[in-house]
């Protein structure tokens, strides 16, 4: 967990008592980021607001789902969005329960400023990955498809998909890090 | 930990992308409960994956969102009850202007405020029931949890002994494999191939003591119709070296003697793993 994450931490805890301010306070702080997410992958706001609100609404139904062992409270709810997000694209209903996705993130996103400035460092690092690693991530990441529907569509062998895939996310780490 | 090679990253980045198929990721789920080395890595990808989350623009809410959401919560506090918006606050000046003179029997102040604290009693003891019942439930998971670390800080425990257990010329042969922790008492047997057990008689397991002293009673077990059977965490001493490990039939209550003959049995190798 981020040093600077606690504030969120101490939020938690109140949300766990039922402090309906607090729970206020986390929606205030990251539905914009959840709902930009669902709404990148739904492409449709009615949508992508029903996720964001399901997620926040579950929360607070089950603030134990989340647990500063799981990573910062900004980096679960992003993973968290994507994957809703994608199981309503998809019409699945076999994503991970929300209280086993761990994740592991140095970045502080609880501050909106530094938030700010990594998005943009992301895009940069992102944007300037090769173009067939960027399309097979945007492929796996945005729309759920699987290595075999990317082959498919993007007529390349199983293993280079995958191995585009890995390499893009590697990248993005080490570019990050350094 | 396990000693099974670990996922390839490739497979592990597609699993955090939840793009595998059910079968697919129960393989690696398996691996997963067991590898501490992959979980940390696909912690780590998740990481990754946040921040590509993190690159898409960012748009506003949709009007009325948060307020639907406040509401909602709010909802959820008095579930079927509409939500009660708290009263404004009336200064004591202005009350006594709307009273004054004409001020309620002190009667009838009194039963209402006897009404009040009726239900606020009731309100207490009702969220005191609910207060209650989530305390149990969470002693009840954390018990649950415990438990599971236990047996899996037992299973992958480096130094934890490792000796199988089996009956030789009987294909297919019964066999046991014992788990054991000596300095915390820990064991764990899974047994496998077992025959049937008459009525009225159960299988015990025994640690035979390094230094010779009588055997311990680990642990009494009935195998399932397919012949598996075992004894998770049985209650025994801590910190006692055993030499060996031996299953015998004994009476339905079990006995505090194994009884001839030795129906599966393992020594502990000489290098205790």
């Amino acid at each position: 967990m981020h040093g600077n994450d606690s504030g969120d931490m101490l939020l938690m805890d109140r949300v766990r008592g039922r402090e309906q301010r607090a729970m206020t306070e986390i929606f205030d702080r990251y539905s914009g980021l959840v709902y930009s997410v669902a709404l990148r992958v739904l492409k449709d706001s009615g949508h992508a607001e029903d996720v964001m609100q399901e997620i926040f609404f579950q929360l607070w139904r089950n603030p134990d789902s989340f647990s500063p062992s799981r990573g910062s409270l900004a980096a679960w709810l992003l993973v968290i969005a994507r994957n809703r997000a994608i199981d309503h694209l998809r019409q699945r209903r076999f994503s991970e329960p929300v209280d086993e996705v761990v994740v592991a993130s140095a970045t502080n996103l609880q501050d909106e400023a530094e938030r700010g400035i990594m998005m943009q460092r992301v895009q940069g690092i992102l944007g300037e990955l090769p173009e067939e690693q960027q399309r097979s991530l945007r492929l796996a990441f945005f729309e759920g498809l699987s290595h075999s529907e990317i082959a498919e569509k993007t007529g390349q062998p199983l293993g280079t998909v995958k191995t585009r895939i890995r390499s893009a996310l590697t990248l993005l780490r080490k570019r990050l890090e350094a | 930990m396990t000693d099974a090679p670990h996922i390839p990253q490739e497979d592990l980045a597609l699993y955090a992308l939840e793009t595998l198929s059910h079968e697919e990721s129960a393989a690696l789920r398996v691996h997963l409960s067991q590898c501490e080395v992959c979980q940390a890595e696909l912690a780590t990808l998740r990481g990754d994956l946040a921040m590509v989350a993190l690159s898409v623009d960012q748009h506003p809410l949709p009007a009325g969102a948060r307020d639907r959401f406040a509401l909602r919560i709010a909802e959820d506090v008095r579930p079927g009850q509409p939500v009660v918006k708290r009263a404004e606050p009336v200064p004591i000046d202005r009350r006594r202007s709307r009273f004054g003179a004409a001020a309620w029997p002190g009667w009838l102040a009194a039963a209402v405020l006897l009404i009040v604290a009726g239900g606020l009693g009731y309100e207490v003891s009702v969220l005191r029931a609910r207060l209650d019942d989530r305390d149990s439930r969470i002693a009840a998971l954390e018990a649950n949890e415990s438990r599971v670390k236990q047996v899996a800080e037992v299973l992958t425990a480096p130094n934890a002994q490792r000796v199988l257990l089996t009956a030789a010329k009987t294909p297919p042969a019964p066999t046991g494999r014992v788990v054991y922790l000596a300095s915390r008492g820990e064991l764990i047997l899974q047994a496998n191939n077992l025959a049937a057990v008459p009525a009225g008689k159960t299988y015990e397991l025994w640690v035979i003591p390094a230094d010779g002293s009588a055997p311990i009673p680990a642990g009494l077990f009935r195998p399932d119709a397919a012949g598996n059977g075992s004894v998770v965490l049985p209650s025994i001493p801590q910190g006692v070296q055993a030499k060996a490990f031996g299953v015998t039939m004994e009476d339905a209550a079990g006995s505090k003697t194994p009884t001839a003959p030795i129906l599966l049995a393992g020594a502990v190798p000489a290098s205790g793993l």
